[in-house]
């Protein structure tokens, strides 16, 4: 495209020059930073017409409810950056939640306290694994590979034991439904991953070559990177995460089932995409990602609050999905 | 098209240009790249219903806000990203949106198509099947065919944007019969180009565009190629091949015998750390599979490749890396750019092992390390976070090349480096390369200008169906001395002038 104009011109239809740029940095701002307008301008609307919905304690739940896929979106974060994805993050967590529930529900001695919370996540971090071994060395299509994990992983969790475990030990409450002074544990726990994932994204090589990988993998190729190790790292990375979800989610339930977690892929990604990461690879922020899945927990508490009904809290939940995208592949053409 | 102007945004792509287009000439839009050509073309064909200015045609003037009206007008455009579908075929990608309905309503008539897209090609003097798929033919014939489909709406103006950007010389000529043929029929036909010598061959009229702005318009007979450059970059030509006299040094990179399968065999050359080495050759005489094989992005199985004296193997890009090998590849966009990412970004991948520090980036080094680069390669761009997807070609070019040069390599390989951007980047990227030999390093250049490779090598090697065919030496040689030994016959030449 031309070069900028060199001088404002006086006549013609044409606005000023600086008229243009004012519009521009508008439209860059609400490009980069519109979701935190919209979850500001929501906190608002449902501050004004709920009154039960403004307060501390009310903050403090919406951020407990997010946590679980928070944590999971994070680690979804990572393979979407790379042009990949990871389905079978619902099916894992069952499968992680079911072998700590079993290590939970045993008399409460070193080695059992000590499986029951490191189980989970090293159970995350083999399918993990798994996924990214298939993806990354036998370059199968990741939506392929994740959709049968995602069945595989399912069915071997209700193999292994179709009945739900409700007799956890009480010491296991802790993680779920604990607090550090009024901070809930797993709300600690979601803040302290998104701090670490932010950091490694940003300023760190490993971070910087996800989104080379995602971006252009040829070029990353040819710069020297190994894609195949990137690629397997964040399927791990996507496991660890969802090792830790499991943990958390099945200390708040007290209860370990094999259909636990079904439909939390999905809400993973909605909270990636409407945090304007790209399904495409190479765009998206963790702090984006995080205001994604706040915006969904705002909205779900919020309808919740105007007792609007279960089917409708979802068709509005799937409206804005659409919406977000749609806003924000428009905001980007427009440059 | 009197005193139009599109702006994008903040930025004037086209501004207060005039452009008088008469039936039965041929009119050469010259500019570099970013001068406003394309976006001119488009406001006339449509593509943009807010410009400013106005449009007239045979004495009436016209609002012309939608492709199909432009159309309706008579006017054409044949891209420059060719816009046809490989899975259907010829005669339907010719009539795509205007089918030709059988009897029965709402049904494509499958034999009036094919029929009249053969009376189409015949009258144009294109031989194809009208029934071939797309996918199948190749790039010169794709772009007779965006020719046919641009015809065949009968239009009064036809615009042909870049045509020649993946032909080869025989090519090009019968590209330029078909459009004099189209002239002397009374069209009146735009022809957008940054190759010089391919406006003096057929151009009556030419127009210059240099930053949005009509710089002079005159008949081709009275330009001169140093006229013509001078007025698209307001520099003068003998700058574009900036070559100070070699110092070779030590040999860097010697290859002895080497060979890939079905790609070349028993190829054997040095570089000398300080020479630049053009490697020549025509499509499928194997030049990118070697410079791919030097890089690890082949892998040669016969023979050896030495590194400073030491032999070595390198079977992936890290490798030919690790031994201070480097390649900027021809697909700039493909192999090269991350287009979402930022300028400082992609300037610095290479170089970011050692910006780091136990994994994390130094973000101040890094900024300032990009600083001087931008400023030591003329970088043109906003700031350092700008992504590169909105640069142009010769920016981005620049970027592909910079990257390599944050960490130095021993040897560097370019492939095609000023493929498809202006001559006035092109001319800083060959100051570039110059500078680089002249401070020691090795470079392999591989071109498939010759233009470029006479006034930038040291030495030219040319390869001919994957074999080493000559080698010479600077000033040795001609542009036909060189067409001969890749061709293996007597020169063409340049197109009829």
């Amino acid at each position: 495209m031309g070069r900028a104009a060199a001088e404002p011109d006086a006549s013609g239809p044409r606005p000023t020059a600086a008229a243009r740029r004012v519009r521009l940095t508008f439209a860059t701002a609400l490009r980069d930073y519109g979701i935190y307008f919209a979850l500001a301008g929501l906190v608002a609307y449902f501050s004004v017409a709920v009154p039960q919905f403004r307060s501390a304690e009310n903050g403090l739940l919406i951020l407990l409810q997010v946590s679980v896929i928070g944590i999971i979106s994070i680690g979804m974060t990572f393979t979407i950056l790379t042009a990949g994805i990871d389905l079978s993050v619902g099916s894992l967590l069952a499968v992680a939640g079911m072998l700590s529930g079993i290590f939970a529900q045993r008399e409460p001695t070193i080695l059992n306290v000590g499986l029951a919370l490191a189980l989970p996540i090293a159970v995350g971090i083999v399918g993990g694994a798994l996924n990214g071994l298939v993806i990354a060395w036998a370059g199968v299509n990741p939506l392929i590979v994740t959709l049968g994990t995602l069945t595989a992983y399912r069915g071997f969790v209700v193999w292994y034991r179709v009945n739900p475990i409700y007799d956890l030990q009480p010491y296991y409450r802790v993680i779920g439904q604990g607090a550090l002074g009024p901070v809930p544990i797993p709300v600690l726990i979601l803040l302290l991953m998104a701090i670490a994932a932010g950091v490694v994204l940003n300023y760190t090589r490993f971070g910087r070559y996800v989104y080379v990988v995602g971006g252009n993998r040829d070029a990353a190729r040819a710069a020297g990177i190994s894609v195949p190790l990137m690629t397997f790292s964040v399927y791990v990375i996507s496991g660890f995460c969802v090792g830790l979800a499991a943990l958390i989610f099945t200390s708040r339930l007290m209860a370990a089932q094999a259909i636990s977690g079904q439909g939390f892929e999905l809400q993973a990604i909605a909270a990636a995409v409407v945090g304007g990461a790209s399904l495409f690879g190479g765009r998206g922020r963790i702090s984006n990602t995080i205001v994604g899945a706040l915006i969904m927990g705002v909205l779900f508490n919020g309808l919740v609050m105007l007792n609007v009904p279960a089917p409708v809290q979802q068709m509005a939940i799937g409206v804005i999905i659409i919406a977000a995208v749609w806003l924000d592949g428009v905001l980007r053409q427009r440059r | 098209m009197q005193d139009v102007t599109k702006a994008f945004g903040t930025t004037v792509a086209v501004d207060a240009v005039d452009l008088d287009l008469a039936a039965g000439e041929v009119h050469a839009l010259v500019g570099e790249n970013g001068a406003g050509k394309s976006t001119l073309m488009r406001v006339l064909a449509g593509f943009y219903a807010d410009y400013a200015g106005g449009i007239i045609i045979d004495g009436r003037p016209v609002r012309i806000g939608h492709p199909r009206q432009a159309r309706a007008l008579g006017i054409a455009l044949v891209h420059q990203e060719l816009s046809l579908v490989p899975e259907l075929s010829v005669a339907e990608n010719i009539f795509l949106g205007r089918e030709p309905y059988s009897l029965v309503p709402g049904f494509i008539s499958q034999r009036a198509a094919e029929a009249g897209a053969r009376a189409l090609c015949d009258g144009l003097g294109i031989s194809l099947d009208p029934a071939a798929r797309v996918l199948h033919l190749s790039v010169a014939e794709r772009q007779l065919v965006e020719i046919a489909k641009g015809v065949s709406a009968n239009p009064r103006v036809l615009i042909l944007d870049e045509p020649t950007s993946s032909l080869t010389y025989q090519e090009v000529r019968e590209l330029f019969r078909v459009v004099r043929s189209l002239a002397s029929r009374g069209r009146a036909i735009v022809y957008i180009s940054h190759k010089l010598d391919e406006i003096f061959a057929v151009a009556d009229h030419v127009t210059v565009l240099r930053d949005g702005r009509r710089v002079a318009t005159a008949p081709a007979a009275r330009w001169t190629e140093a006229s013509l450059v001078h007025a698209m970059v307001g520099r003068d030509l003998s700058s574009l091949f900036p070559r100070s006299p070699a110092d070779p040094g030590p040999v860097r990179l010697e290859v002895r015998d080497l060979g890939c399968r079905a790609a070349f065999r028993a190829v054997s050359f040095q570089v000398r750390g300080g020479e630049v080495v053009g490697l020549y050759g025509l499509i499928g005489s194997g030049r990118t599979a070697l410079a791919e094989a030097l890089f690890g992005l082949g892998a040669a199985d016969a023979g050896e490749i030495r590194v400073d004296g030491r032999r070595v193997t390198i079977g992936s890009p890290a490798d030919a890396i690790s031994h201070g090998i480097a390649l900027t590849p021809e697909d700039r966009r493909r192999r090269g750019l991350i287009p979402m990412l930022s300028l400082r970004t992609n300037l610095s991948l290479r170089a970011l092992p050692l910006l780091c520090r136990a994994g994390f980036v130094d973000g101040r080094r890094e900024r300032s390390e990009v600083g001087r680069l931008i400023d030591a390669l003329a970088i043109r761009a906003a700031s350092q976070s700008v992504e590169v997807s909105t640069l142009s070609g010769g920016t981005q070019q620049k970027v592909v090349i910079g990257r390599w040069l944050m960490a130095p390599p021993r040897i560097l390989i370019l492939d095609e480096p000023t493929r498809g951007i202006d001559v006035g980047a092109k001319a800083e990227v060959h100051a570039i390369i110059d500078r680089l030999a002249s401070d020691g390093m090795a470079v392999l250049l591989v071109s498939s200008e010759l233009p470029e490779i006479l006034g930038m090598s040291d030495r030219i090697l040319v390869m001919r169906d994957g074999e080493l065919a000559g080698e010479f030496r600077r000033g040795e040689v001609t542009e036909e001395g060189i067409m001969t030994v890749a061709a293996g016959v007597a020169a063409a030449g340049r197109p009829d002038v």
